[in-house]
């Protein structure tokens, strides 16, 4: 294979696994409420830097499906919007949670003899 | 600021106008709170160069504005498997369709003001026509389904029973080589019709030295040409057929089928016994070469016919005795 189909091939893995653990992140990271730039901060501080263009439309997105609630504010005399993770969203992230966990574990089963060597 | 509006109103321009001002807004506070955390950073003002290079890291104005916006699909991953499952099955029957029509047109015309070259000629497009109609109608569909009436789901039950059984390893013919030999068949059926119009596509450039030739085709020629014509024509719907047969009697009896006219087609070639005579007075050995070249032809044709019949009689058996031995098979895990 050549190097850069390689890397192609790469990133679009790479985009695929961060996907599904991005949206842990940040509903996680919602049960304290932020506003979108704090929130990217927050997550980059985390060592999960995550593109702007990329967590503005997702908080929109986890808005509209009920798993965030928002509302704007003034703080340092402007105007912000505030997400801070609903009720649903709190239901669905202890699942999701336990589903990562599950993940998690299975995959450190199946690499231990990986990290063995 | 100017850039940071500018900015902004060239988001604005690909955002729908419900969600725009608040879309907006939002990207403003969020620009601003990042152009500040920067200023605090450095002590001072950004230049104008600065704030370029936020907005370009922040991506395109149209690019951002699609990411607000809903994920859409002309055609859905959900309804895509049946969309070109659709595709491929009516393909060889649209294929078959044009080729009766034309058949029909040809047969009432009966072959004045046919145009072989065009009906060919035209295929193309009517694919083309057939396939931007269907796209259009699954596009509809997956536009208004769940939408205008409730959204169809494909049931998780089937019965792993109903599936055909296992095929002989190497026997089975794969769809697509079945599809491209209806197509050969169709253009071949094509072909023939085309040649008494266009000698040329028989024997290419040698055509103005056969016509030179004080010999020429039996004036019967055009009976065993439609009678050979007529028996391919009926070779299509086998064909057509037999990629929608599952593997096994049914399938090979199709193949059985085929071969019978396979077989038709040699007795009438054999039948005809006298292929080219004479278009002028021709020396009594031009005369006896003339008569060896039927004999020989007829005789290649005898051979051929032998060989048929003796294959269609080989596979005639070995259907009935399969048929009378219990079917096993085995599957590679």
């Amino acid at each position: 294979m050549k190097e850069t189909s390689q890397n192609d091939l790469f990133d679009s893995l790479r985009l695929e696994l961060r996907r599904g653990c991005l949206i842990l992140a940040v509903l996680a990271q919602l049960r304290v409420e932020h506003y979108g730039y704090t929130l990217r901060k927050a997550l980059a501080d985390e060592g999960l830097a995550i593109e702007e263009s990329t967590l503005y439309p997702l908080l929109r997105r986890l808005e509209t499906q009920g798993l965030l609630t928002s509302e704007w504010r003034e703080e340092q005399k402007r105007n912000k919007r505030f997400y801070r993770l609903s009720a649903a969203g709190e239901v669905i992230l202890s699942q999701l949670l336990v589903e990562w966990n599950g993940i998690n574990e299975s995959l450190h089963g199946i690499l231990k003899d990986e990290r063995a060597r | 600021m100017d850039l940071l509006e500018r900015y902004l109103q060239a988001v604005g321009q690909h955002l729908p106008a419900k969600s725009k001002n608040d879309t907006l807004a939002e990207l403003r506070a969020n620009l601003l709170a990042q152009i500040e955390a920067r200023e605090e950073e450095l002590g001072r003002s950004l230049t104008e160069a600065e704030v370029a290079a936020i907005l370009e890291e922040h991506g395109r104005p149209m690019l951002v504005a699609m990411r607000y916006m809903p994920q859409q699909y002309l055609i859905g991953p959900g309804l895509f498997p049946i969309y070109w499952i659709t595709m491929k099955k009516s393909l060889p029957l649209l294929v078959l369709a044009y080729a009766t029509v034309q058949a029909v047109a040809l047969i009432f015309q009966g072959g004045k003001g046919f145009d072989p070259g065009a009906a060919i000629g035209h295929l193309p497009f009517v694919l083309l026509a057939f396939w931007a109609w269907m796209t259009l109608a699954f596009a509809v569909f997956e536009f208004a389904h769940g939408r205008y009436f409730t959204e169809i789901k494909v049931s998780k039950r089937w019965n792993p029973f109903d599936m055909p059984p296992l095929a002989e390893t190497g026997r089975r013919q794969s769809r697509a080589r079945g599809l491209a030999d209806l197509i050969v068949h169709v253009l071949g059926i094509g072909w023939l019709l085309a040649i008494p119009y266009k000698p040329v596509l028989l024997v290419g450039p040698g055509l103005g030295y056969l016509r030179g030739l004080p010999v020429g085709l039996t004036p019967e020629w055009h009976i065993f040409y439609w009678q050979i014509i007529a028996l391919l024509a009926l070779m299509l719907p086998l064909k057509a057929a037999g990629l929608y047969a599952s593997a096994g009697k049914w399938r090979n009896g199709l193949q059985i089928a085929e071969q019978v006219l396979g077989v038709g087609i040699l007795v009438v070639l054999v039948e005809a016994r006298t292929y080219f005579v004479p278009t002028a007075a021709l020396t009594m050995h031009s005369l006896g070469s003339l008569t060896a070249l039927n004999v020989l032809l007829g005789l290649c044709f005898k051979i051929g016919l032998v060989i048929r019949v003796f294959k269609l009689l080989w596979d005639v058996w070995k259907m009935m005795t399969e048929s009378s031995t219990p079917r096993t098979g085995c599957a590679v895990v």
